[in-house]
């Protein structure tokens, strides 16, 4: 249309928040489709960088899971990887020759609990002592309400008298491509905006009985009636999950077109939910960056090959996919 | 009138059916319950307590005395014998035996066999009675949770002290540091009339007699109209009329009276009167002469047998052994004779009197403790000739200056040997009774829980397996109830080797005596007084008590209520049957052992005697399942006397005839089949390949797993419950030592990796420890000590800097895992070529022991390294330091390794549909819904129409609904009428209650795309297995390796490295192609080239030398016509071989 050569196909995408919690982010994504949409998504679940363990050396476990195991549960301890972007890669961060020891690209945690006494001593997460305060493990205690005292962390192992537990991890930043551990999404999902219009005149010739089982056919609350008017409504049209029920009772009732449920193929509607590593708008926050240098890599490499090196942490993101 | 009452009443059926129920009681605490008292493996159990406490002793009271040939005042009398507590005595210190320790040290689970002797001791003029109590005359292996393994009765508690897990059934012995079951046998009922066809399609009539002294198998056969004996020990047929004759019944007619007056028999017995007669034999004496002339010669020609002659004692105590002659009175076995001559008749007239081998009411199981038993008397009687024969060398030679203690020769050797023995190879040789039975025990399945359950319920046939025949391998509508209808192997074995149900119980013998008197109160009329003419009189019944006839009763029927009454109140043993049979004009009564039962609710006009208070009284734990046997409420029946009963289903299906009602109709299923949910959706064979999975799947053994020391152990990182289970596996404990993991599937096709029943796995998924393992492995050594005194030695690893003589240190960076004992260090990750132990042996091991010790330059090294998957890197887990039974020092390592599944891996469903994992994919390219669910792997839908699997579709939505709802949903064989399995209508409303499909679909988009799915996904979590077949394990590749040091060819097989057969048909394929270059690539160059040396003159092959640098003919003496060639080393060979054997192979070659 306007400018010179092609086509543009430039839209401008627009970003509704909804709902914010600290782990909890709903928001509508219209004016764009959905390879978009779900670009952003996977990156979200891949490629959104954290902090996890991925080096323990113990020194002591007379536990009853043997050392793999442990490794493998504090793996998937997830800490607070506020810091995460601003992080190198251990494998080339210059500082350390890529063996993943030093400040910039990695965290150390030290680990000590025996149990001294007859009653089971359970090993959190709380237990990790951290090494740099930006990144510990990840309190859920004012997430729950706190009705108990003492909020516990993510259970690691549990001791019985005697039985020791030494150990010190490193924690390196990673994306979720390469281990789920590293991914900060624990939801991230997206549907269509549903369009609904009811055949107002269709149904007025249905009886209140009629209406209220038609109603009843969602197996989700999208309608309701109108007690006064006895008119259906629709309550809650995000509620609706394709499943066309409706429709199908609809016709089962002898009046096809009842309803029309089209989804609209520009808007979404987003839910995401964190692990806690980083809060959930910093998640999509950091996406659309990750998005973004990928989409500046693609740009800039187009002629030469070595381009790639230059882009350091970006050109592994391309590497890796 | 009639026809509509008749309607309304169905009408009225069906809406009851329709109904939800909620009358009936419900009974199914009692299996629990019954399992609480009976326990799993209670057959195992009840045999070897009946053993231990009775037959030891009725064994050792029949042969109780040993008395010296040589002078008969000298004798040992062994008063009592029991079994003492499990125990071991080393250097004289007695130290007690758990099964654990035993396991760990290669132990022998065993105690003691105490018995209480007196004996005489003294010489000619006096003899002084002595007595000695407790003396050990073996060690008997010690059924885990008998009634004299240290685990009976034991609490959690007690058992988690002595390293046992409390879900382990027991059953089996511990035999040198293995676990052994003795296998259920089963075989043919023993001293009962079978009536059968042989392979001319003659009907016999064969008795397999028993007793304690002897075993014989009789057959009276039916050939060309005349009937005939058939006797191990005659040459020949003999006609039966003859050995009714020599039996003392002269009178044709008599024979024909206790057979019965209908002339239809007198007509079929009339060839054989004849042919007697054309003998013309007419007396006993001519009869027996008669017989005398038919013996078969024996070996040893004494023929000395007695006054009365070899054919009489044969009669006697060979035909027909079951039944005594007391007195020589002949007569019960002449009329035994005549009924089975009566039944052939029967069943000549009519086909349908014949009877069924495989019909399981004719059927025993013997189980371990009847075969110990067998063994031990054995072994018995062979110790007291032992002890017998040594005494009399004893005495006969020495000039007996020392007075001859009898009991010192009591030696224990002879049956803690052979027991041993026996019990460890499973080779049952009994001499006696020509008994060579192989395979009798087997090394119990540890690879998981279910495995080691369902093989102490396994029931081995006698039969050999190679015969093709269906008859003993289809499912016998008898067996409902007794044995899994599911559980059997496929392939050779099939229905061969089948499974004892839940609530079975495998009867043990009882006192006979007490019973048969009890009959004869009840009006038995005795055989004694009874006319040939009378036993036959319409309208009476013969009772027949484990297979002797003991009279005839007029009144049947009041006569069978009555024992049953007796049998219900307590008066005699609740596994007494008691079978009317109205065809054969016969009651059966049996106590004898290895009959297999169940308990039933016993309904009096169709109502249920079991009362909504008794099952309260149940619940509150007032009452035990042995009350309700006590009150009369439940009875155990066995297959014949089901005959007998007619059996609701459940209590509304009662009608006034019902004499019975089940328990739980899921019972007829056993463990390994109890696993599945809704089996009663399958096809058939589906549950059956389950059954043959459950065994391999992975997952958790028992709670002392890590404890155990066995060969190979696979374990799951995070086993689950499964979120649809079954009352079995309630039952059973497997929600508590599962193997498997609730995935979330999704039934659609997805990137071409799935087909053929692969799986495709998510990434993120198995990061998180889906279906993550774990391996371990035994390795052993051991400190042998040598005969000159000389033993292994086991050294300090050299370090990174030492240096030896040399100034070199070439092993020390294999060895870094070692110890300063020497010894691998547990914790230590140990890679492919590290020494776990760094042991050296001495050179000489054999002649007189060197003075002044051994220097380092007397030992060679024989260190042992770990080989193990190249890349991949195992830990030392545990290193177990014992001695064995040479007393030599054995070291245990076990050796982990940790794996996530990979492609090619293994799972199933537990619906017999298995499959591998075909591709990994990450999760953002897995489709998902909108609630964010993303699966946790995807099965292709082809899975289902061919497979029938209803049962798996319905698991899938009632697991869904479980986790929607929070409640574990259940899926117990035929459950939904009981309430033991939801409905598929309740698990639709839970699913819609929770915004689901009530079909279970759901609505996706595609990871890749973000767009949505063409159709509606089949999503929901279903219970997967590991199965123990992982790729890790099988694959194999080489280039270039070992070779056979005969032939030069590659090796064979993996574990040596070996190569890949181009076989003979692959080798067809190729010729058929004509690609003659890749043959001769493949045949001979990749193979075993080798250059040769050929003469063209006379066509041998000679050789090169390396001097003159020429081939030379060493039969030409010269090197003029030599050619080189090229050729298989293993033509060469031929070549060779066929010289040696004077076969002059000549090689003629032309120019090409």
């Amino acid at each position: 249309m306007e400018g010179g050569g092609g086509a543009s196909y430039q839209r401008f995408p627009v970003v509704k928040v909804r709902e914010t919690k600290d782990d909890y982010l709903k928001f509508e994504l219209r004016g764009t489709d959905a390879s978009v949409a779900n670009a952003l998504r996977r990156v979200m679940i891949a490629e959104v960088p954290t902090i996890a363990i991925d080096l323990v050396e113990i020194e002591v476990n007379s536990s009853v899971l043997n050392d793999e195991f442990i490794a493998h549960r504090l793996g998937l301890v997830p800490l607070t990887s506020d810091r995460a972007m601003s992080m190198r890669f251990s494998r080339d961060c210059d500082a350390c020759d890529g063996d993943g020891q030093c400040e910039f690209c990695s965290v150390e945690f030290h680990l000590r609990a025996k149990c001294m006494t007859d009653q089971t001593l359970d090993v959190t997460s709380k237990d990790l002592i951290s090494s740099d305060h930006t990144v510990v493990p990840v309190d859920f205690s004012d997430a729950l309400a706190d009705d108990s005292a003492e909020q516990k962390g993510i259970t690691i192992v549990k001791l019985r008298r005697g039985q020791e537990l030494r150990l010190r991890a490193i924690a390196r930043k990673g994306i979720g491509k390469d281990h789920a551990k590293w991914s900060p999404a624990a939801t991230v999902t997206f549907m269509y905006e549903p369009e609904i219009h009811i055949n107002e005149d269709l149904v007025e010739t249905l009886s209140l009985e009629e209406k209220q089982s038609w109603v009843e056919s969602s197996p989700t609350k999208v309608f309701d009636i109108n007690p006064n008017t006895e008119q259906v409504l629709v309550v809650d049209p995000e509620a609706y999950t394709y499943d066309e029920e409706v429709i199908k009772k609809a016709e089962a009732m002898g009046k096809p077109g009842l309803v029309e449920i089209y989804a609209k193929e520009d808007s979404f509607i987003f839910t995401v939910e964190s692990t806690g590593a980083i809060k959930a708008s910093q998640l999509v926050l950091n996406a659309i960056d990750v998005l973004k240098q990928k989409l500046d890599a693609v740009r800039l490499s187009e002629d030469t090959v070595e381009a790639d090196d230059q882009f350091g942490e970006l050109g592994a993101h391309m590497r890796g996919g | 009138m009639e026809d509509l009452r008749n309607r309304s009443h169905a009408d009225v059926d069906y809406r009851k059916l329709a109904a939800p129920i909620k009358s009936a009681v419900d009974k199914f605490q009692l299996v629990p319950e019954f399992l609480k008292v009976r326990g799993l493996v209670k057959q195992h159990l009840d045999s070897f307590n009946y053993f231990a406490n009775t037959e030891i002793k009725k064994i050792v009271r029949a042969n109780d005395k040993i008395v010296s040939s040589v002078d008969p005042n000298l004798y040992v009398r062994f008063k009592d014998v029991r079994i003492g507590n499990p125990t071991e005595a080393l250097e004289g210190i007695v130290e007690d035996l758990s099964p654990q320790k035993c396991r760990l040290t290669d132990k022998t689970y065993a105690a003691p066999v105490l018995v209480d002797v007196e004996y005489t001791k003294g010489s000619h003029g006096g003899y002084s009675l002595l007595e000695k109590n407790d003396v050990t005359i073996a060690r008997m292996p010690i059924m885990l949770r008998s009634c004299c393994c240290v685990l009976f009765r034991k609490d959690e508690d007690e058992l988690a002290r002595l390293g046992e897990c409390p879900l382990d059934p027991g059953g089996y012995f511990v035999i040198k540091g293995t676990e052994k079951v003795i296998l259920i046998q089963e075989q043919l009922s023993k001293n009962r009339i079978i009536i059968d066809t042989d392979k001319k399609g003659n009907i016999n009539a064969s008795v397999t007699s028993s007793t304690e002294a002897t075993k014989s198998k009789t057959v009276v056969v039916m050939e060309k109209g005349k009937m005939y004996l058939q006797l191990n020990q005659f040459a020949k047929n003999i006609p039966i009329m003859i050995v009714m004759k020599a039996m003392g019944m002269e009178s044709d007619q008599e024979v024909v009276q206790m057979i019965g007056r209908d002339p239809r028999y007198s007509a079929l017995l009339l060839q054989s009167i004849e042919e007697c007669a054309s003998l013309s034999i007419f007396t006993q004496q001519q009869a027996l002469e008669f017989l005398e002339g038919k013996l078969k010669k024996l070996p040893y020609a004494n023929m000395s047998t007695g006054k009365e002659g070899r054919a009489m004692s044969i009669l006697r105590d060979v035909f027909l052994a079951n039944v005594r002659v007391i007195k020589n009175n002949f007569r019960p076995k002449c009329i035994y004779v005549a009924v089975m001559l009566r039944r052939m008749m029967e069943a000549i007239l009519n086909k349908d009197a014949m009877d069924d081998k495989d019909y399981v009411g004719n059927k025993r199981l013997e189980l371990s403790g009847q075969l110990i038993s067998l063994l031990f008397e054995d072994l018995f009687k062979t110790m007291i000739s032992e002890v017998q024969k040594q005494a009399d060398n004893v005495l006969s030679k020495r000039s007996r200056s020392s007075q001859l203690d009898l009991s010192m020769l009591l030696v224990k050797d002879i049956i803690t040997q052979g027991l041993e023995r026996a019990l460890s190879t499973g080779n049952w040789d009994v001499k006696r009774f020509r008994m060579h039975r192989k395979g009798m025990t087997q090394v119990l399945a540890r690879l998981s829980f279910i495995g080691t359950l369902g093989h102490v319920t396994r029931i081995s046939p006698q039969f050999e397996k190679s015969r093709k025949v269906s008859g003993p391998r289809a499912l016998q509508p008898s067996q409902w109830g007794m044995l899994c209808p599911c559980d059997t192997p496929e392939g050779e074995a099939c229905g061969l080797v089948k499974n004892l149900a839940l609530m079975t119980h495998v009867t043990t013998d009882q006192e006979e005596g007490p019973l048969i008197a009890l009959c004869y109160c009840l009006g038995v009329e005795d055989l004694e007084l009874l006319s040939g003419e009378e036993l036959h009189t319409p309208n009476s019944f013969l009772i027949i008590f484990n297979g002797l006839i003991l009279g005839k009763h007029r009144r049947p029927q009041r006569f069978a209520n009555t024992m049953r009454k007796l049998r219900r109140i307590g008066r005699i043993g609740e596994f007494v049957s008691v079978f009317v049979n109205e065809k054969q004009w016969c009651v059966y009564i049996a106590s004898d052992g290895g009959r297999v039962c169940r308990p039933l609710v016993i309904a009096d006009k169709g109502i249920s005697r079991i009362k909504e208070h008794h099952m309260k009284g149940l619940l509150d734990g007032a009452r035990t399942f042995d009350d309700f046997l006590r009150e009369g409420l439940v009875e155990y029946l066995d297959v014949n006397e089901e005959n007998n009963a007619l059996i609701a289903l459940y209590e509304q299906d009662a009608t006034p005839e019902t004499t019975h009602i089940e328990i739980e109709p899921f019972t007829i299923l056993g463990v390994c089949a109890g696993l599945i949910p809704f089996p009663h959706h399958n096809q058939s064979p589906r549950n059956t390949y389950q059954c043959a999975m459950g065994k391999q799947a992975m997952g958790n053994i028992a709670y002392n797993q890590l404890l155990r020391m066995d060969t190979l152990l696979y374990l799951l990182v995070y086993p689950q419950r499964p979120l649809l289970t079954t009352r079995t596996i309630e039952l059973t404990g497997y929600d508590k030592l599962g193997a498997g993991q609730n995935a979330t599937v999704a039934v659609m096709s997805y990137s071409g990796y799935d087909i053929e029943d692969a799986i495709v796995m998510n990434k993120s998924s198995l990061d998180r420890g889906f279906g993550r393992c774990i391996v371990m492995k035994k390795y052993s050594a051991v400190n042998q000590k040598y005969e000159n005194g000389t033993s292994d030695r086991i050294l300090r690893p050299p370090r990174k800097d030492d240096r030896n003589k040399k100034g070199e240190n070439p092993d020390w960076e294999r060895m870094q895992i070692l110890d300063n004992d020497g010894i691998a260090a547990p914790g230590e990750i140990i890679r492919p070529n590290d020494v776990y132990i760094n042991k050296e042996s001495p050179i000489i091991t054999k002649g007189n022991p060197k003075l002044g010790g051994l220097k380092d330059s007397d030992y060679k090294p024989s260190r042992q390294t770990f080989k193990g998957a190249e890349g991949e890197s195992c830990v030392v887990d545990r290193v177990t330091l014992s001695s064995d039974k040479n007393y030599n020092l054995s070291i245990k390592f076990m050796i982990r390794h940790t794996r996530r599944p990979e492609v090619g891996d293994k799972f199933s469903s537990r619906h017999g549909q298995k499959g591998v994992c075909g591709t990994i994919v990450q999760q953002e390219d897995f489709p998902f819904s909108e609630r964010g669910i993303c699966p946790d792997l995807i099965m292709n839908p082809h899975g289902f129409p061919s497979r029938m699997t209803v049962g798996k579709m319905i698991e899938l939505l009632g697991g869904k609904a479980g986790v929607s709802c929070g409640r574990f949903h259940y899926g117990s064989a035929f459950g939904e009428p009981s309430g033991h399995a939801d409905r598929v209508e309740a698990i639709s409303e839970t699913l819609v209650k929770h915004g689901f499909s009530y079909n279970g679909k759901d609505f996706l988009y595609s990871g890749i795309t973000g767009c949505p799915l063409q159709a509606y996904i089949f999503m929901g979590p279903i219970y997967y297995q590991k199965l123990k077949h992982m790729v890790l394990d099988k694959m194999h590749a080489r280039g270039s390796g070992p070779r056979v040091m005969l032939t030069r060819q590659p090796t064979e097989g993996r574990a040596r490295n070996g190569g890949l057969r181009v076989g003979e048909m692959e080798r067809d394929c190729l010729i058929a192609y004509g690609a003659s270059m890749l043959i001769y690539e493949r045949l001979m160059l990749s193979s075993d080239p080798f250059e040769v040396q050929v003469c063209r003159a006379c066509g041998l092959l000679g050789y090169y030398n390396y001097k003159l640098k020429t081939g030379i003919c060493s039969s030409c003496k010269n090197g003029d016509n030599i050619s080189t060639m090229k050729l298989p080393y293993a033509c060469k060979l031929l070549i060779q071989e066929l010289q040696s054997m004077n076969i002059v192979p000549r090689l003629r070659l032309a120019d090409s």
